[in-house]
């Protein structure tokens, strides 16, 4: 798929576990690993608001266009 | 809570039908046999009055022929019947759109459109014996089915489209 997601990547800036980040969006543990291994197809706008919110950061921080 | 009773309701109804179709079918083998080995006479009141007598003098060939189509096609609709309970036993009303279900109403579209091939296939040969001056009053419904497999068919391509849909929703965080 072109679009990664790169939560990983600013989880380990923010030294937040999955389970703290899950707690503080309000997201269950599947959903945000659906989210985290690139198997989610669609992503709502209410919960990358959240995301960036918590993990302060840019929506293109987290999702990345790749050709 | 209504859609529920309702399910029920039509489960059950299923289930008489099935029942029934299979008591028919074993009834037409049943007399089948009995006017092939033991006495032709049965072939006066082969199924609920059905007289195939007239065929059966004429030609022994031709009645074989018109009762298996009769009974194959009493056949069929018991095992679409039986599908449509399969159908009933593996729905969720909480999660209705699934693989399982598409697959199982694109069988009965499948096996409905064969009903009414069977059918078609039965009218003509009994157009035929009909040419030859011998009364055959049986309706072998092949419209009907043909009919209800093109009905079920779309509903079937609904149903896949609902599959796509619900598994996209469930992929989305």
């Amino acid at each position: 798929m072109p679009i990664v997601v790169n939560l990983d990547v600013m989880m380990a800036k923010r030294k937040m576990s999955l389970n703290e980040l899950s707690e503080k969006v309000g997201l269950t543990l599947s959903n945000l690993s659906i989210l985290k291994t690139g198997k989610a197809k669609a992503v709502r706008f209410s919960t990358l608001e959240a995301i960036c919110e918590v993990l302060e950061c840019q929506p293109g921080d987290i999702l990345e266009y790749v050709d | 809570m209504k859609t529920n009773v309702i399910m029920k309701i039509m489960n059950i109804i299923f289930w008489i039908v099935f029942i029934g179709l299979c008591i028919k079918t074993g009834a037409l083998l049943v007399s089948f046999f009995v006017t092939l080995f033991i006495n032709s006479n049965g072939a006066e009141d082969t199924y609920m009055g059905l007289d195939l007598l007239d065929i059966y003098s004429f030609s022994v060939e031709y009645y074989i022929g018109v009762a298996s189509f009769l009974i194959a096609i009493t056949a069929m609709k018991a095992y679409l019947a039986y599908l449509v309970i399969k159908l009933f036993m593996k729905f969720n009303l909480n999660y209705p759109f699934n693989e399982k279900t598409a697959l199982l109403i694109t069988q009965m579209s499948h096996f409905a459109l064969s009903i009414g091939v069977v059918a078609i296939i039965a009218e003509n040969y009994g157009n035929s014996i009909m040419r030859q001056g011998i009364t055959l009053q049986i309706d072998w419904g092949a419209e009907q089915f043909l009919f209800f497999a093109g009905i079920i068919y779309i509903i079937a391509l609904v149903f896949k489209k609902g599959v796509e849909i619900q598994s996209e929703n469930e992929l989305t965080i």
